[in-house]
């Protein structure tokens, strides 16, 4: 009897094929007295999301061999490599495994088999073979499930809600009866096999219509803005006659799939970029708003970097450069990536985090790795709402924890850092952001690192993963809101053993002074790296033929444009390239010379000694008109927003707790200590401080070089929830959170370098898809104001940023029709900032009882948004200001005090207010406080509840030594401070309200149950 | 640095390349340590280009070595064993010391260096397999160690604490093998509670279920030893997790921070000396 697929396996299942000569499979287990941690961890989710009760779950892994190998090379490699004889059993015949229903899971075609190839790598390493080329071993998973009530539908929603993604893998479901004890799953071998000769196409380009047709049918996502510039480039008489010369006619695909790459927004930034027609419409004002990115992004930065001479090198590269000391640079960017991520999560958040990692590496001639952060916001995770998600919130947030830290704990870069948001708003598409930061010594062989070009005559060189048609239009589709059409084959998976390989190797040919140029392969592929890389030496020609391929039958265009990762293209002098390929060698990287750059003034691409592109270099950086758009501003009053009515407490100890266990607000352990923080020995402060080492830190301090007792701090921030009210005041209050962030630990507020990451919803007006287009387009143009002001005056250059538009999605409902999604408008900011003595940075828990607490800032009235008002189902409208000014110079003060070591503790005030604070500070002491709010500096605050939920920005909670008092108070004598308590030694947060009532009154221990207890489980 | 004339350069060699990721700090902590360390790259030891011989402590440090695929450290000791099997088997034949932490006793256990009962430093008896957890774990344990050792690395040493950070560190073996382990004092470290009493199997203290709550074995000589925490990744003492805290109370004792050894160094150091002073003799 057949199995009952839920997925065919089609053409793929050889079943049946004779075991000798052929494919074999072998299955390993653990031994039945070992417990089973996987199958456990099964179980759990399977009661806690669905509610089905198994008894167990074993786990088999599969390799199916696809090669000839002999009865004695196969049992060498089971028991010589694939079995553990102390732990696991293996058979090439399905093992014997009680169950009731077997679940089998394996990828699709094409889709990135890590272990498959390592296995490949171990199989060759033991026998002394090589593989053929058409040989290979996959990796599958077979599911034993026990439960004696389980149905069919249940085992089969387990496999496909949380075993398997139906866009990266296929799955059986076998009952007792189905299944066949000598055949098992069968043997399927997902091969790729396209047999199809490359072909290059000619477009035709007769008409903007013609042109409109080909770009839907390709999915190459032109803006028609562009048409009559791509029309006429080609139309245009010295190009046609010198394309004649060299073959060529009407564009060909591979021209328009590059021209379609760099034009991307994703690329090319045109949403920055574009003109907005901006009008209040309160007042009736317009006014043009022309390139936010140059007006708000790059003005502010360059005028910054001229005045601090440790901005290196910025705006440029694929990441910012920073001074760290004389001998090193620092390297900073943030990536996000959701489309990706949102369909198959794991996938997508490790190839972000991946990814990511190769920008600092191919910043300047290359940096060192030596710290990732991450922040994900997604759908509440408990969401039973109507609407159908590809992937459930908890189900996408489990696949994206894993994905980041695998991939960053592989690449052997700690990931301390990070943050997670829940909100409705992500169920149309997730964000996921990951950051990295490098390190790369000032100078090479005398050279400045962060220096390089392209000279003609240098070999343009691929080195690591070879190319296949895996994330082909990963830059478009992400330039588009997700709907049932966004072609999957977008969806990676990232491999960070081949990128960590090529990491080491790419570092010593720097430090050999064999890297001429460097840069990664990211969106666009080639079509980007070598494009961009060829403006330098202005030219290039490419043969495409030489790019090493996983399996035959790409088209031309495909290999261009193939975002296929774990790639870095290097331009290498002709005279190092052997010394360059041997380095490669050792370190088993593969690197092959596919063009060399010239000085053509063209880009230029063949195939088999055939032309098949070719485009003018600066083609991409001019001619492109504008693209533009409709602002339209309505204040909060206009929008209907008011403040609340607010009655006075009746138990703020109850507000308290819950407001801890609120998602926003509790512990998220869980996450954090799975991501290795401390690999490469630099930690300093942690992700989690205080006497039980699980409160969060404000930020964390790493000391990248291990020989100095300098230190970097990093943190970042997001507080979407005030994109309700004001979008000017969303980004003003994140990035005066991330700066107060790094001051907070010990950074240095003078050396404060941000990353902006901007995720959007669609801001193109549109009277059916997007009637509040030009709503949200006003919102970005507000934001890129408060972005200007605040770096501006905190004196912070942009040392790199990025923005992700389309952040919206479209659900199917309960009425079956489509329901639009956007997400919040939302920035995450990040901060590094220099710390020029580890031994001063300070934690944020509470140290010694007697100790005295202040509380420094103002606070007013400002609820607006603020979690305390989420929590009664309000919004509000006083939202969080920020006073920059008065602000900076309260940093300055606290920076100085902490350098002059007087300070015991500190901890910013964020989201959740001073109640939520004091509580985490006294928790993260394991002591009690006392505190008297009616002493707390403030403005118009004359409830109890205002001053201990107002998210007021600028504000900290310091507490010192007693015996400090006077010297820490000289530093604020101008600046609003005030000493509102003490450190107990008993073990209660005792407040006392504005009128000297009793407010809260609750063990230490409570409040940190209850803020520990909604995650508890995870 | 100084060297004194009548003392032995100890030349410490640490694995990398293949995913393996410990290697810079594993090599600063023995430079504390007093060795002068390299940074070897595995394919250069197979080539030649580096010699086992030329060295006097062998570190199969921490990492993801071919991403743990198949079994963290398996393909590692695959590698290892059948290009340079007889060449470790000679190194620790002439006395030397072989240390591998994490991933890398991970390799030593399955290249069978561990537990080396009766001098057989090819059977594989001892296996580090999936925390019980289910998951990675970065924490900070603390440990008790074995004075009844012969381990080298751990002379002197009673309570330490260490960052470990693994997802497969629990250490299973029959009975039989746990219990000659344990008589023959090659259980070094042990998963224990910060007061010094056997974690017994919970958690956190012990992260992942290992049997006997083992964190670290030796072979019968003391000579190889391999530990799932990383002693390397102690390598200052602001690295531990409650420095500010205890800087804040020594500064009010009027006490200076120590400016000593970390706990984590000094176990390299134990090696290190072991070298220099000839001990093996």
């Amino acid at each position: 009897m057949p199995a009952r697929y839920a997925k065919s396996a089609n053409s793929h299942n050889t079943r049946g094929r004779a075991m000798a000569g052929g494919p074999a499979r072998l299955e390993i287990t653990l031994k039945p007295d070992l417990f089973d941690a996987e199958g456990a961890g099964i179980c759990r989710k399977a009661a806690d999301y669905f509610g089905l009760a198994l008894e167990s779950v074993r786990t088999v892994s599969i390799l199916t061999i696809d090669s000839n190998l002999t009865p004695d090379q196969l049992e060498a490699i089971r028991t010589e490599i694939f079995t553990n004889p102390v732990a696991q059993t293996s058979s090439y015949k399905p093992l014997t495994v009680d169950f009731d229903w077997v679940l089998w899971v394996g990828c699709r075609p094409g889709v990135r088999d890590n272990p498959g190839s390592t296995a490949e790598e171990a199989v060759e390493d033991l026998l002394r073979i090589k593989l053929k080329p058409h040989e290979a071993i996959y990796t599958s998973k077979r599911y034993c499930l026990k439960g004696d009530r389980l149905s069919f539908d249940d085992a089969d929603r387990i496999a496909r809600e949380l075993l398997a993604n139906n866009l990266i893998q296929e799955w059986k479901v076998f009952s007792r009866e189905d299944w066949d004890p000598e055949t098992g799953v069968g043997i399927i071998i997902p091969k790729v096999r396209l047999d199809h000769k490359p072909t290059v196409t000619v477009i035709p380009i007769d008409s903007d219509e013609t042109l409109m047709r080909v770009s839907k049918e390709r999915g190459l996502a032109l803006n028609p803005n562009d048409f009559p510039t791509i029309r006429s480039y080609f139309l245009g008489e010295d190009v046609v006659a010198q394309r004649q010369a060299l073959g060529l006619s009407a564009p060909t695909d591979v021209e328009l799939e590059y021209i379609s790459q760099a034009r991307s927004d994703h690329c090319n930034h045109n949403t920055f970029k574009g003109l907005f027609h901006y009008k209040d419409l309160d007042t009736g004002e317009t006014q043009v708003v022309d390139n936010l990115f140059e007006t708000c992004i790059e003005a502010p930065t360059l005028t910054i970097q001229k005045q601090k001479s440790w901005v290196v090198s910025v705006l440029w590269d694929n990441a910012g450069v920073g001074q760290f000391n004389d001998d090193y640079h620092y390297v900073i960017t943030g990536e996000t990536h959701n489309s990706p991520s949102n369909m198959e999560a794991y996938g997508g958040a490790i190839t972000g985090i991946v990814g990511v990692y190769r920008d600092p590496m191919g910043t300047g001639k290359g940096s060192k790795l030596v710290m990732g952060m991450y922040g994900y916001c997604v759908g509440p995770r408990d969401y039973q709402g109507g609407l159908k998600p590809h992937l459930h919130p908890r189900r996408l947030l489990d696949g994206v924890i894993e994905g980041v830290r695998d991939g960053g704990n592989k690449s052997g870069i700690p990931t301390p850092y990070g943050h997670v948001w829940f909100h409705e708003g992500y169920i149309g598409k997730c964000l996921v952001f990951v950051t990295a930061i490098g390190l790369m010594p000032s100078r090479i062989k005398g050279e400045p690192t962060e220096q390089k070009t392209t000279s003609p005559g240098d070999l343009i060189v691929m080195c690591g993963g070879r190319v296949g048609k895996d994330g082909i239009h990963g830059v478009t589709a992400s330039s588009e809101s997700f709907s049932p059409h966004t072609p999957a084959g977008h969806v990676q998976i990232g491999d960070p053993y081949t990128q960590k390989k090529m990491h080491d190797f790419l570092l010593e040919a720097r430090d050999q002074g064999l890297i001429a140029f460097l840069t990664d392969n990211g969106g666009g592929g080639l079509s980007s790296s070598v494009g961009e890389s060829a403006r330098f030496s202005n030219g290039c020609i490419v043969e495409l033929e030489k790019v090493p391929l996983k399996y035959k039958g790409l088209d031309q265009w495909e290999i261009w444009v193939s975002e296929s990762q774990e790639r870095m293209t290097v331009a290498v002098k002709p005279e190092h390239w052997e010394q360059f390929a041997a380095l490669s060698r050792r370190h088993a990287v593969e690197s092959t010379v596919i063009g060399r750059y010239t000085d053509s003034g063209k880009l230029q691409i063949t195939y088999d000694g055939e032309t098949c592109a070719s485009v003018d270099i600066d083609f991409m950086t001019s001619h492109f008109p504008q693209w533009t758009f409709d602002a339209e501003w309505t204040s909060p009053e206009k929008r209907g927003l008011v403040e609340p009515e607010f009655a006075e407490l009746d138990d703020g100890s109850i507000l308290l707790l819950d407001i801890l266990a609120r998602p926003n607000i509790c512990s998220k352990e869980w996450i954090i200590r799975q991501y290795d923080h401390e690999v490469q020995g630099t930690s300093v402060i942690k992700p989690l401080v205080g006497r039980g080492r699980d409160v969060n830190s404000d930020a964390v301090a790493i000391r990248p070089v291990l020989e100095s007792l300098q230190g970097l701090a990093a943190t970042q921030a997001l507080l979407p929830a005030y994109s309700q009210i004001d979008t000017y005041h969303m980004v003003a209050c994140t990035i005066d959170e991330a700066v107060r962030r790094v001051v907070a630990v010990g950074g240095d507020p003078e050396r404060i370098g941000g990353v902006d990451n901007f995720c959007w919803p669609t801001i193109q007006y549109d009277s059916v898809d997007n009637p509040d287009g030009k709503y949200k387009a006003a919102q970005l143009v507000r934001a890129n104001w408060a972005l200007r002001d605040i770096c501006t005056a905190y004196g912070i250059p942009l040392l790199s940023g990025k923005d992700s538009m389309y952040v919206d999605g479209h659900l199917k409902g309960p009425d079956g029709k489509t329901h639009k999604v956007s997400a919040l408008p939302t920035l995450q900011f990040s901060c590094t900032s220099v710390v020029p003595d580890i031994t001063r940075c300070v934690t944020m828990d509470c140290k010694v009882a007697g100790d005295l607490v202040y509380v420094l800032g103002e606070t007013k009235n400002e609820l607006g948004a603020s979690e305390c008002y989420e929590h009664f189902g309000h919004v509000g409208l006083h939202v969080p200001e920020l006073q920059p000014k008065s602000s900076m110079r309260l940093y300055q003060a606290l920076s100085q005090a902490i350098q002059e070591e007087l300070v015991a503790s500190c901890h910013g005030i964020y989201r959740g207010g001073l109640g939520v604070h004091l509580a985490l500070v006294a928790m993260a002491g394991g002591l009690g406080m006392d505190i008297d709010l009616s002493v707390v500096p403030r403005n118009e605050v004359e409830q109890d509840h205002v001053a201990l939920y107002s998210e007021s920005p600028g504000r900290f909670i310091v507490t010192i030594n007693p015996e400090h008092r006077e010297a820490f108070e000289a530093f604020f004598r101008t600046l609003p401070h005030a000493c509102v308590g003490m450190v107990l030694n008993g073990t209660d947060l005792v407040v006392k309200g504005l009128e000297g009532n009793p407010v809260i009154h609750v063990p230490v221990s409570e409040l940190k149950a209850a803020w520990k207890r909604p995650f508890a489980n995870l | 640095m100084q060297e004194k004339t009548h003392t032995k350069t100890v030349h410490v060699l640490v694995l990398t390349g293949f995913g393996l990721n410990c290697d810079y700090e594993t090599a600063y902590a023995f430079e504390l340590a007093g060795a002068v360390a390299t940074r070897v790259h595995i394919n250069s030891l197979i080539s030649g280009e580096h010699a086992l011989k030329d060295y006097d402590i062998l570190v199969f440090d921490g990492g993801f070595s071919w991403g743990d695929d198949h079994g963290a450290g398996v393909l590692e000791a695959v590698r290892m064993k059948s290009n340079l099997g007889p060449a470790i088997l000679e190194f620790i034949d002439s006395g030397k010391l072989v240390l591998g932490i994490c991933n890398g006793f991970q390799a030593l256990v399955n290249l069978g260096l561990l537990p080396g009962f009766g001098g057989d430093y090819e059977t594989r008896q001892v296996a580090l397999t999936c925390n019980d957890c289910g998951s990675f774990r970065d924490d900070w344990v603390a440990l008790l160690s074995n004075p009844d050792s012969p381990c080298v690395f751990t002379k002197g040493a009673t309570q330490i604490e260490l960052p470990i950070r693994h997802g497969e560190g629990k250490l299973y073996a029959s009975p039989e093998v746990i219990n000659q382990l344990a008589n023959n004092g090659q259980v070094v470290l042990q998963y224990s509670t910060p007061n010094g009493e056997l974690a017994e199997g919970r958690f956190p203290l012990n992260p992942n279920g290992s049997v006997h709550d083992i964190a670290g074995i030796c072979d019968p000589t003391g000579r190889v030893f391999g530990l799932m925490p990383h002693p390397e990744a102690f390598n200052h003492w602001t690295n531990h997790p409650d420095w500010t805290r205890r800087k804040e109370s020594m500064k009010r004792r009027g006490e200076p921070i120590s400016s000593d050894l970390t706990p984590g160094v000094q176990i390299l150091k134990n090696g290190v000396d072991f070298i220099k002073t000839g001990a093996r003799s």
